[in-house]
């Protein structure tokens, strides 16, 4: 699994734009974005809008940096290396292990930059070192949980482009239908049930929580941490029963 | 012992194509094993199974005496497959390559260091340790490819049609290059290749498949054999008269099949000692100017045309 993860990090380190290109957009949300509304934000009681965004932008920033990660799986097979690893003896399992882990530390890595430029935004976590642990362990389940689901739709189209317009498809609406950028107490009807079933929201929630507050609601945070460790091990059975599928032409 | 034997194995993909149609073969275990045939006859999907990425549809596999089905993790550990296209990670070094392909093999870091040097002088790469691999030209890509795949030491070493699309020396080199890992590492050698000539020239066994099916299987030597010799050679001073004979001797009810080589017509006959003169006089009826007529020893591309062409006169 480590030879995997090394030789993905590899790759990474020397196409710098995978990264740039990821955290580019988030970085724009963050900066301009809560720059331009947080004025009007303040009517609604949000002293720090770039805060407010940031779960947001953490989660947008996260989905886009495992994206990536599935069009490792298409350089591979173009070059052939999919195929020599295949039949090597090295388990399928440390396969997937090895590249999932690849997408989630370039997840932390381009955290780590939206809350430095936070920073500079006045943004702190008051739930102190105990809320950065959890904030930590909810962006790992998050980017675990979406890495498996691009492994595993990689593995099922057939080319890079088809990958990048279907990811499009998904990570957008699942950013919007999500309270990243808004309140979600003033929604009603359809629109607040879809936000809801959405379960980047409370992810984005217990995270905006931890930001905020500075009592940590054990109640808030466990049943998000249950939620994301049964959609982490679906998404990961799915990737490996996508990659075992490989080999059963 | 065998390093590998396949008997009755079925392919038949979910679109209905049957690619190996009760295959049977035998690889002999230190040999350069090769797999003749021409495209789409199942040799890419056959070596697609025995190197357990595809699963077949029935038939039995045995390598080096374990059941492929069973027991496909200890026999990843024993083989290594050179695709048809080169497999290196360009975003990685050659010596990055060769130890990232160590570790998967699980050889220990002390023999890998020292195979890798070996291999590294073997296969002439010394001088191309300090360029990125990217910068390579086809022929060392290959060569460091298949160096790859030696790293852990192979007992089957697969390479699937390794010469396409290169040119004469670096076929050439291939060749050294594959006898000198039968001789000195012990390995056996599984090769697909549509080249008759490479075939010739590198085997210990042939095996000639078409549609799935094996036609024929021996040393080159046997294998001319299965054409009795009937092989009427007919030299020329030039390719133009050569292929003008060879449309004409094609329209002959007695002539099996025909091919040029070397300025020569090689014709097919059901039995030469008796059509030799009944060739002769064709070609002095039809006032074909050429230079020699004889009875020769069929080439193994003659044995290929009689059995592919035989194989599609009983379809």
């Amino acid at each position: 699994m480590l030879n995997i993860l090394w030789r993905s990090i590899k790759w990474r380190f020397q196409n710098p734009i995978s990264i740039a290109v990821t955290v580019l957009q988030p970085l724009i949300w963050l900066v301009l974005y809560s720059a331009v509304a947080g004025q009007i934000m303040q009517n609604l009681g949000i002293s720090n809008y770039t805060a407010f965004i940031l779960p947001g932008i953490i989660v947008l920033v996260t989905l886009g940096a495992c994206c990536s990660g599935g069009i490792i799986n298409f350089i591979m097979k173009t070059n052939g290396s999919f195929y020599r690893i295949l039949i090597a003896p090295i388990r399928r399992s440390s396969i997937v292990l090895g590249q999932m882990l690849e997408a989630v530390l370039v997840s932390f890595l381009e955290v780590a930059i939206l809350c430095i430029v936070s920073f500079f935004f006045s943004v702190t976590v008051a739930s102190g070192i105990a809320g950065i642990l959890l904030m930590i362990l909810l962006i790992f389940m998050t980017a675990f949980f979406m890495s498996g689901i691009t492994y595993t739709i990689s593995l099922l189209l057939p080319n890079e482009v088809i990958y990048e317009t279907i990811m499009n498809a998904i990570v957008l609406p699942i950013f919007f239908l999500s309270p990243a950028l808004f309140p979600l107490e003033n929604l009603t009807g359809g629109l607040k049930i879809a936000i809801m079933l959405n379960p980047f929201t409370h992810i984005i929630n217990a995270l905006r929580r931890l930001i905020f507050e500075d009592t940590i609601l054990i109640n808030d945070i466990v049943p998000v941490i249950g939620l994301f460790t049964v959609m982490c091990c679906i998404s990961f059975a799915l990737a490996f029963w996508r990659l075992k599928k490989e080999t059963t032409h | 012992m065998s390093a590998i034997e396949v008997k009755k194995l079925v392919k038949q993909y979910k679109n209905g194509v049957r690619a190996l149609d009760d295959l049977n073969i035998k690889v002999n275990k230190g040999e350069i094993f090769s797999l003749l045939g021409p495209n789409g006859a199942g040799k890419s999907s056959l070596i697609n199974i025995l190197t357990t990425y595809y699963t077949p549809t029935s038939g039995n596999v045995t390598v080096l005496g374990k059941d492929l089905f069973k027991e496909p993790a200890w026999i990843r550990t024993q083989i290594a497959c050179v695709a048809q296209h080169i497999s290196i990670d360009a975003h990685l070094s050659l010596m990055e390559n060769m130890i990232f392909q160590s570790r998967i093999y699980k050889v220990e870091a002390k023999v890998a260091k020292q195979r890798i040097e070996s291999l590294i002088d073997s296969f002439e790469l010394s001088d191309y340790l300090k360029y990125p691999t990217v910068s390579y030209s086809g022929g060392v890509k290959r060569r460091l490819d298949i160096a790859m795949n030696m790293v852990s030491s192979p007992k089957i070493l697969f390479l699937d049609e390794p010469t396409v699309g290169m040119d004469v020396n670096s076929r050439k080199n291939m060749w050294k290059m594959l006898l000198k890992i039968r001789d000195e590492y012990k390995t056996t050698i599984f090769l697909t290749t549509h080249y008759l000539e490479e075939a010739e020239h590198l085997s210990d066994t042939i095996c000639i498949m078409k549609e799935g099916k094996d036609l024929a299987q021996g040393t080159p030597s046997s294998l001319r054999n299965y054409i009795s010799q009937n092989i009427i050679r007919i030299a020329f001073s030039d390719t133009g008269k050569a292929k003008k004979c060879k449309d004409a001797l094609d329209g002959m009810e007695l002539v099996n099949f025909t091919s040029i080589r070397n300025n020569s017509v090689f014709a097919s006959v059901g039995d030469s000692r008796t059509d030799y003169p009944k060739v002769n006089k064709f070609l002095l009826d039809h006032m074909v100017e050429f230079n020699a007529i004889e009875i020769s020893e069929p080439s193994l591309e003659d044995v290929f045309l009689a059995l592919t062409s035989a194989n599609r006169g009983e379809e």
